[in-house]
């Protein structure tokens, strides 16, 4: 399977819980590859450098606890960046109170929470929905997503919206 | 592999680069009794050719720039013949039958060029009597005081009379044009209103639950559909479908190989069921029209629906003996409600009635292009489609189809189609063999190639083989143009051949060496039908 310029970035403080959300995403990153950060800080690093080399970023999963800015504060500056618009964000905690989610839900239109513990299942349920969403917002030619993302949205999808044409 | 030019591959700047220089070629090269205009038209000709091949610009992109380099260079309002004047003069008496003429006016196999009426110019054979620096001194029986003859034969007006650029622009207003435009128009309101979904639902009823039969109303369905519907967009539609059938099935089970392909096949052949089925067919109708073979709506159907029916068939019966069902029974479970909204059953009523007044142009004698006004006028004015709706149109196709049209229509004026064809014994091969070779040729090239290009670039020959009559009386050009339509729709050996096929390898389910076993086989039988046809069954209906 051929990689896309479309990143998934996975922003966690313990090691431990990211290695384990980088290991359920395995099935999906041979198409999406994976970066990661254990920081706010880092992770502005980690989006600049991809965007200098021309990379979008389809997907964030980001926990609330972390060293500096916090989760929530980060998904709200993304939110605004006009780069980071259209990337889908997930929560992935266990520890954000109701008044962070409620902020992250209305600031940052946050696309999904994830409450920790959570399921392989489940994450790359939800990660396959949002990767999806933004393929169609966002790619032109949708073909090389179907085998690893919802093949029937995407073909519903070139049904309505011809972006395939006879020829 | 992306690199150099604004990310187009390696192939894509070969391809960038050898069109641009293919549209200088002919005036590198001696080609002999081919005019100037002519020149041009094969410049752009291979330009365009080269282009549809590598896609280093969208097929679309080419076909407009083919239309706008026409225009420029070959109509008379271009700057290439906007004050062009064929250079004439009288010849100078000498004696009886002798006469002093430029020397530009002589050609090299002894002839002059008389002006006849309308600019057409006629070859008069002479005899040099006497070479004298700028003039020729020539006798001959056939000239007079009155004629005027070319004085210089390498003029560019010389055997070309420009036609308007109209004539190149108006290509996208082709009664063929409007006529899928009013398909297009049915289609995204089909779609919009989930009318192609509701309609899979109710036919594939019928067909109960035994996997064989199922496998015959996807097939038989996605045909009726797609005969109507874009190709693509049925194929899409169906794989929604077929998408939780194979949930169903265990990891391993080769069945679902069957499933998954009988879609894009039943799509593709389904296409040439009528003329809006699939946009090679416009390009075959558009020609044939341009020399007097209209061909009416129920006319393409009498032609077509039998060969589809038995290729359905037999496609049906391969898919089953290569992937056998495994189960006894599936669970189809489409979900979905019939829209009774105003607009939607406006739909329907449009819907039918314009799909009634197509099939039956013979008995009321419309031309279906007038009745694919019918659903454009009036899916507006019932605003059953919206503005955007509208915008959403394959316009691209459409720019597609005008810029083949366009493309013939130069080939033809220039000269180009005849010189083309010219330094072959086509009358040597005799019809079957010509039919054969026809078929063969277009099923090959558009396995590659878009079906409608492939088309494009066949249709100008059958033109000519008809307009030189070197084939004398054996050949028929409708048939001919059938045989070139049909072949373009049956090529589905690779994910590449058509985007039906795309979409259906796209899904994963299916291995390419799976689809080309399948695809060379309906190939190879497609064209050995295509011949029995052309032999036995189209002699009968078109006289």
């Amino acid at each position: 399977m051929e990689r896309s310029d479309i990143y998934i970035l996975c922003i966690e403080d313990e090691q431990e819980v990211l290695d384990a959300v980088v290991r359920d995403l395995e099935k999906l990153e041979e198409q999406f590859p994976v970066e990661t950060s254990t920081s706010a800080e880092e992770a502005r690093e980690v989006i600049d450098k991809l965007f200098e080399d021309g990379k979008k970023i389809g997907l964030i999963l980001c926990d609330h606890i972390l060293p500096g800015d916090n989760g929530v504060e980060l998904l709200i500056e993304l939110h605004k960046n006009e780069r980071t618009h259209d990337t889908r964000k997930v929560l992935l905690t266990g520890q954000a109170g109701l008044d962070d989610t409620v902020k992250a839900l209305n600031e940052a239109r946050l696309h999904h929470y994830i409450p920790k513990p959570w399921s392989r299942e489940e994450l790359l349920d939800v990660s396959v929905n949002l990767l999806t969403d933004f393929v169609i917002e966002n790619e032109e030619n949708l073909l090389p997503y179907m085998i690893t993302l919802d093949a029937e949205r995407i073909s519903e999808h070139i049904r309505s919206r011809h972006n395939i044409s006879d020829e | 592999m992306k690199s150099g030019i604004k990310g187009l591959t390696p192939t894509q700047i070969t391809g960038l680069f050898l069109g641009v220089f293919g549209l200088f070629l002919p005036f590198l090269l001696p080609l002999g009794t081919l005019s100037f205009a002519g020149q041009i038209g094969l410049g752009i000709f291979i330009m365009a050719a080269v282009f549809w091949m590598f896609e280093p610009i969208p097929i679309y992109a080419t076909s407009m720039l083919v239309i706008f380099l026409q225009i420029l260079l070959l109509s008379a309002q271009g700057p290439m013949y906007m004050d062009a004047k064929l250079p004439a003069g009288k010849p100078v008496a000498l004696q009886e039958n002798t006469w002093q003429v430029p020397t530009g006016a002589l050609r090299d196999d002894q002839t002059v060029l008389v002006v006849v009426e309308s600019g057409n110019t006629e070859e008069v054979p002479v005899e040099i009597v006497e070479r004298n620096g700028q003039h020729v001194i020539i006798r001959s029986e056939q000239l007079s005081a009155d004629h005027e003859i070319v004085t210089n034969t390498n003029h560019r007006l010389v055997n070309y009379q420009p036609n308007s650029y109209t004539d190149y622009i108006g290509t996208l207003a082709n009664p063929i044009i409007i006529l899928f435009l009013g398909g297009f128009m049915l289609a995204e309101a089909s779609v919009k209103y989930n009318l192609d979904k509701n309609l899979t639902r109710y036919l594939l009823t019928p067909f109960g639950s035994r996997p064989r039969f199922i496998i015959l109303g996807l097939m038989l369905v996605t045909a009726a559909l797609s005969a109507f519907m874009s190709n693509t967009a049925t194929a899409a539609m169906m794989v929604t479908v077929i998408l939780p059938i194979i949930a169903q099935l265990e990891p391993g089970d080769r069945f679902k190989f069957g499933l998954a392909l009988s879609i894009p096949i039943a799509a593709n052949i389904g296409g040439i069921t009528t003329p809006i089925g699939t946009p090679p067919n416009a390009i075959v109708i558009a020609a044939l029209t341009e020399y007097g073979k209209s061909i009416s709506f129920t006319d393409w159907i009498i032609f077509a629906f039998p060969l589809v029916i038995v290729m359905l068939v037999f496609a049906w019966w391969l898919l089953l003996a290569f992937f056998p069902p495994s189960v006894d029974r599936f669970k189809l479970d489409m979900k979905g409600k019939l829209n009774l909204s105003p607009k939607a059953i406006g739909l329907y009523v449009i819907f039918g009635t314009t799909v009634l007044l197509w099939i039956t142009e013979n008995q009321h004698g419309i031309p279906s292009s007038m009745v694919a006004f019918l659903p454009v006028a009036a899916l507006v004015t019932g605003q059953i489609l919206s503005k955007s709706d509208i915008r959403n149109l394959p316009w691209d196709v459409l720019w597609l189809m005008a810029g083949g049209i366009s493309l013939g229509i130069g080939m033809d004026k220039t000269g180009l189609a005849v010189w083309m064809i010219s330094g072959f014994d086509w009358g040597a091969m005799g019809y079957i063999t010509l039919i054969l070779v026809f078929g063969i040729v277009a099923v090959a090239m558009s396995n590659f190639l878009s079906n409608t290009v492939t088309a494009t670039l066949l249709m100008p020959l059958v033109i000519s083989l008809h307009t030189s009559g070197v084939m004398g009386d054996n050949f028929n050009l409708l048939i001919t143009g059938i045989v070139i339509a049909i072949s373009c729709s049956l090529a589905m050996a690779l994910p590449i051949s058509t985007p039906p096929n795309a979409i259906a390898m796209s899904t994963g389910i299916i291995k390419t060496k799976d689809m080309a076993k399948i695809g060379v086989i309906i190939g190879i039988v497609g064209v050995m039908l295509i011949l029995a046809y052309a032999l036995f069954y189209w002699p009968i209906v078109t006289n």
